[in-house]
């Protein structure tokens, strides 16, 4: 019997169906004998007394979750994410630096650096890519801190916006599709297989509401593992391997055919009845990775 | 062996800067000297780029967000031996003053903030010194008891202008994170000294002086890099 300690905030519980989630995979531990325990900011000192630790949290190298991840990691036990997943996927610099290195076939993709800024370097993108262009800070998750700029006015205040957090910002060729493939991933192997659609009128799965904080998410249509084409997992698990061997959830791109990546990210979102529609055994996968 | 720096230095090498060497594919043993090596900052760009260029760097990518998250730091160091305070890592005031007392050096875990930490001797002084810290309770912080009194010196490459104990634990730190140039934060307890925490330095706090303990450092690489890579 195994004690894992599930590290969570207090926004994990705003959602009922990540709420519904994060149940099962308590109900999915216990039914297997495990001890399953939330853990959360004020009890981090517990962490020896556990054997294995599952990060909901949202994860970066700035971030709580990864004094936890790294903690658990130099403790000796067993811990999704792992310090270097964060590491990776939490800068998207990392993430493409890899790709290109390993060849695993990504969106077009160029690296703009803070001294670049200027008219004839943007001039240069914008003749590469065509226009509109996205750019990317390399901490975006859940659709933010990505934006789709068509002139050099945009470009430069979006630039100068995620300049203020980091040296080096991500540039890509605009490629809309009506959905983003999803491919969850753990230990090499594939965990669930989803479509991400993009809501009518915008260009990506997250989109802020104009004059509002809150976002408008587009549907997720699951399929069963089985079902989805093997070249999409094919390319999922390529991309996961240069990263490691923990849980993934890898955007993926399918345009005339190609799979295209367009990122791998740690801390992958489970909420009940998306990820989980077609492939309910997810939650004993994770638990059981955990524990071995 | 590669030099990468955006400092002007006073040796007769041939010297890369970041952004020159950010688009290159130069495969060498890269010696990264930048003021500031932060998360996300050129500095951390330019030994991921070695990294994965395959390059064997100095600091590692690695290194550096461990040493700058404080936590991480002192765990790891405490893992190599080098004297540190116990620490927690927490939003709640309650916590720490069950945990410590009064008074505590109180440390940032937070995206934003980087430089410094805040003494808190009571009750009111704690509150403050969380809620700034934390970003208004957002984030955590990294509380330690205050036993000594705390004290802040340079370390370029392990030296520090200090000797005895000082100059032994910059030495350790150095040993374990190979971090060029940072400013420790010790806390000093009659003749005992503890690592509390580590902050970049400002360009404008390299001195002359500096300049010359990192040009002698790197000649003592280039003559016998391999050896030194550890």
């Amino acid at each position: 019997m195994a004690n894992i300690a599930c590290f969570v905030e207090k926004y994990n519980f705003t959602d009922p169906r990540e709420t519904a989630a994060l149940e099962k995979f308590k109900t999915a531990a216990e039914r297997l004998q495990h001890k399953f325990n939330f853990m959360f900011r004020e009890s981090l000192s517990e962490i020896p007394k556990y054997d294995a630790v599952f990060i909901r949290a949202t994860t970066d190298p700035l971030y709580t979750a990864y004094v936890v991840s790294k903690t658990a990691w130099e403790l000796g036990l067993k811990v999704v994410d792992d310090p270097k997943s964060i590491q990776i996927c939490g800068n998207k610099i990392h993430l493409y630096e890899l790709f290109q290195k390993h060849g695993v076939s990504h969106i077009p993709t160029i690296f703009l650096y803070k001294d670049e800024l200027h008219h004839k370097k943007v001039l240069e993108i914008f003749r590469t890519f065509g226009r509109p262009i996205v750019m990317k800070a390399p901490y975006t998750s859940f659709s933010k801190y990505v934006e789709k700029v068509a002139c050099e006015t945009s470009f430069r205040d979006v630039a100068k916006r995620f300049f203020r957090k980091s040296d080096v910002l991500v540039v890509q060729k605009f490629m809309p599709t009506a959905f983003d493939w999803r491919v969850g991933v753990l230990n090499g192997e594939v965990l669930y297989v989803c479509k991400y659609m993009v809501p009518k009128g915008r260009w990506k799965h997250g989109a802020k509401r104009k004059g509002k904080p809150s976002f408008v998410w587009g549907r997720t249509v699951t399929l069963k593992r089985e079902n989805a084409p093997a070249k999409l997992k094919e390319t999922a698990l390529k991309a996961c391997s240069i990263i490691g061997s923990g849980l993934y959830g890898v955007d993926i791109k399918e345009t005339n055919g190609d799979y295209v990546v367009v990122e791998v990210n740690d801390n992958p979102s489970i909420y009940a009845g998306y990820e989980d529609f077609r492939d309910r055994d997810i939650y004993d996968k994770v638990i059981t990775y955990l524990v071995n | 062996m590669l030099v990468v720096s955006n400092i002007d230095l006073t040796i007769n090498l041939p010297i890369v800067t970041p952004s020159k060497f950010l688009e290159s594919s130069i495969k060498d043993f890269t010696l990264n000297i930048n003021n500031d090596y932060r998360y996300l900052k050129t500095g951390y760009y330019v030994s991921l780029h070695a990294e994965v260029l395959g390059n064997r760097v100095i600091p590692s990518s690695q290194d550096v967000i461990d040493a700058y998250k404080t936590p991480i730091l002192l765990l790891r160091a405490s893992k190599a031996e080098i004297p540190t305070m116990p620490y927690l890592v927490t939003g709640s005031v309650k916590h720490i003053m069950l945990e410590f007392g009064f008074p505590v050096v109180i440390f940032p875990v937070n995206p934003f903030s980087y430089e410094g930490f805040r003494i808190a001797g009571n009750r009111s002084a704690l509150y403050r010194a969380i809620k700034s810290l934390s970003m208004n309770y957002k984030f955590t912080v990294c509380a330690q008891p205050l036993k000594g009194e705390m004290f802040t010196c340079k370390s370029i490459f392990g030296r520090t202008s200090f000797g005895g104990n000082i100059q032994w634990l910059s030495e350790k730190v150095y040993d374990l994170f190979k971090i060029p140039i940072c400013k420790l934060h010790i806390q000093r307890l009659k003749s005992e000294v503890y690592l509390c925490g580590i902050e970049p330095a400002k360009k404008e706090e390299i001195i002359r002086e500096d300049l010359k303990e990192i040009s002698q450092a790197i000649l003592r690489f280039s003559g016998d890099g391999e050896n030194l890579v550890g």
